[in-house]
């Protein structure tokens, strides 16, 4: 494969991930060996080639088709087929949207974070928000959504079986395996049940200035969370950092506000992200254990220095089974996770996600899940 | 691909031809009855090898996919001997004779041509199940303690067949070559008729692509795939038909819609003249 090729493939990969697909490296690589296997210089073999190879669900087809198109110029060979849009996946959106109205809830918060995204604060506080701007409807979505996470990432029976005193199965293999003692005769009879596989969640969320305009949900967010699910720890941090683990565990959304803003100080300061993470790392130490997921919920503005930032999140990467990094500026189009506190962050990631609107918060499941 | 009754276009076949070559799974999508499962049936016939099935579904576990012991027989064996240690009884109960092998198994111990392990509906089986797969579909080895681990030989080539009944996982998708079949054009459908209903008349093969055609594009809750096509042809054919009309449609509406809401949808088109393609009824 001449080297040409090689280079406008890659570059064509990372337009790809441009666009929204979803690749890594090895997909990169199982492009330039499908190219290696095929005559590249049939058009239509080159595209159906890299097609198998880059696209992975049906809905990315079409952005596939029309890049490639622009990318690898020139018309396309008589005899293509159309661009392979799924039939279906229109009605499928129509329907859906008419058996709920939660898709339109969606869109219209979507619409209201769009508003303005607001930059670093340094130390301008900005007093205590008013959370109670949300309506109803909204905070019953949020609440909807949490509830589902919640339900997903509750202790659910894994793959595994282990031996119980009284299980749901005989099993037969233990079974007979002690009936060896007794010449083949079956004198006990050994159960098992499948292990319990429990996901614990421990959520960091920045509420400084910059991140204003999404706290409001993403408290919504939490609170539900935090109450549909018994095996989360929520903390807070601006300038400091505080655990409202207890005050987010009350029946009534409002009071929880309340107690909240009593309990915190520095809402909508400025951010160190780094000093409140290593806080937690030294405050509560026993918190992180493999079957964590934590999540920090953060535009990246850091004030501090950046270095203690990416020692924080190594240290929490190495202690807890996955480390998730939810930006909501990652929503918008054209933001670059260029912020030096970002920089710092990203080596340590497990997930980088988008946190702007339910619909990535709707996401968030998948990577909960352990 | 051709010669063994599949119509294919060069989609399918560079997918199939890269999936092989490339030696990695192949992962289908596409709505029900579009030939998705018949690409590793065809796909074991040209490549001589045996197809290995396992259709999933939901709590669908290892002892079902991978390998179980045989329970009773191994009683029976303790039963006769009753001599020998008890390590060394136990060392052959829990031995290869005494293994049921499960289809993920069976691929991965078959001797001979490598053959073609057909993961079927892999969308119905749970999460749980999903990363199981990927683990013995990343190096296809299988640890059994009593045994040890067990390598495959060959490589079997794997189709797997998802009618997104939920999304599957992205480390799965990264794993495979993607192919999305799309419902067939007529010209492409009238082939598959003419090819697995030998005995169909040309008009009645082409009246009755041109009609499914029309159903496809009407709003059903089941809309008929290429198997319901095949399925009605074949019934045609049995009832001598040469062409379609409308009584002979509402007879044989059954072969084609498996929802009783869109029998009452197309009856009421059908009523209404509204469905092309077709002749008037003779006299």
């Amino acid at each position: 494969m001449s080297a040409d090729l090689l280079e406008h493939t890659g570059r064509f990969c990372r337009r790809l991930r441009a666009e929204g697909l979803r690749l890594g490296p090895g997909d990169t690589l199982d492009a330039a060996r499908a190219l290696d296997a095929v005559d590249v210089l049939d058009r239509e073999e080159l595209r159906l080639s890299l097609r198998s190879t880059l696209v992975k669900r049906a809905e990315d087809l079409p952005v596939f088709d029309a890049l490639f198109d622009s990318f690898w110029g020139g018309s396309v060979a008589a005899g293509r087929n159309p661009p392979v849009i799924p039939p279906g996946e229109e009605e499928e959106k129509e329907s859906r949207a008419a058996a709920s109205t939660r898709h339109r809830r969606e869109r219209s918060m979507e619409g209201l974070e769009e508003l303005r995204v607001p930059g670093p604060s340094s130390h301008e506080a900005l007093g205590r928000q008013d959370f109670a701007t949300f309506g109803e409807e909204e905070l019953r979505a949020v609440t909807a959504l949490a509830r589902r996470i919640a339900r997903r990432l509750s202790a659910r029976p894994g793959r595994r079986w282990k031996q119980a005193r009284r299980g749901e199965q005989v099993s037969l293999r233990r079974t007979l395996r002690d009936a060896m003692k007794t010449g083949g005769e079956l004198a006990t009879l050994s159960y098992r049940e499948r292990k319990l596989r429990r996901t614990r969640l421990v959520i960091l969320a920045d509420v400084s200035g910059s991140m204003d305009l999404y706290a409001r949900l993403l408290l919504q967010f939490l609170y539900a969370l935090q109450n549909a699910f018994a095996r989360v720890e929520t903390f807070v941090f601006a300038t400091r950092l505080s655990r409202v683990t207890d005050e987010l565990r009350v029946p009534e959304y409002r009071t929880a506000l309340a107690e909240l803003s009593a309990r915190v100080q520095d809402w909508s300061g400025g951010t160190r992200i780094g000093e409140s993470l290593a806080t937690f790392l030294a405050d509560w130490p026993r918190l992180l254990d493999r079957r964590t997921v934590t999540v920090v919920l953060s535009d990246g503005w850091e004030t501090g220095d950046p270095e203690v930032l990416g020692e924080a999140l190594a240290t929490i990467h190495r202690r807890s089974g996955r480390l998730v990094w939810l930006n909501p500026l990652l929503g918008s189009a054209g933001y670059e996770p260029l912020t030096r506190g970002m920089q710092a962050a990203l080596p340590h990631l497990d997930v980088f996600a988008p946190a702007n609107d339910l619909a990535s918060l709707e996401q968030l499941a998948r990577h909960l899940m352990l | 691909m051709e010669r063994q009754g599949y119509v294919t276009d060069r989609a399918v076949a560079t997918a199939v031809f890269l999936a092989t070559s490339l030696g990695k799974p192949l992962l289908v999508e596409g709505h029900p009855g579009v030939g998705k499962t018949e690409i590793a049936k065809v796909l074991a016939t040209v490549q001589e090898g045996d197809l290995i099935r396992l259709q999933c579904y939901e709590g669908l576990d290892a002892t079902t996919a991978l390998y179980e012991w045989n329970y009773p027989k191994q009683l029976l064996h303790i039963r006769m001997e009753e001599q020998g240690s008890v390590a060394a009884r136990e060392a052959a109960i829990f031995s290869e004779p005494f293994l049921l092998k499960r289809p993920l198994l069976q691929a991965i111990t078959h001797r001979g041509r490598p053959p073609v392990l057909l993961i079927d509906e892999v969308d119905r089986a749970d999460e749980e199940f999903e990363a199981f797969l990927l683990e013995v579909l990343s190096d296809f080895q299988v640890t059994i303690p009593e045994i040890g681990t067990v390598r495959a030989a060959a490589r079997p080539a794997v189709v797997l067949t998802s009618n997104r009944a939920r999304d599957l996982s992205d480390a799965l998708r990264r794993r495979c070559l993607y192919l999305w079949i799309d419902y067939p054009s007529l010209e492409k459908e009238l082939r598959i008729v003419r090819m697995r209903v030998p005995g169909i008349e040309e008009r009645l093969a082409r009246e009755l692509t041109a009609f499914m055609h029309s159903l496809r594009r009407m709003k059903l809750v089941k809309v008929p795939g290429v198997a319901e096509s095949l399925d009605w042809a074949q019934a045609l054919v049995t009832l001598h038909a040469t062409h379609l009309d409308e009584s002979l449609v509402r007879e044989t509406l059954g072969c084609f819609l498996k929802d009783e809401a869109d029998l009452r949808t197309v009856t009421a088109r059908l009523e209404a003249g509204e469905l092309p393609a077709l002749s008037a009824p003779l006299g």
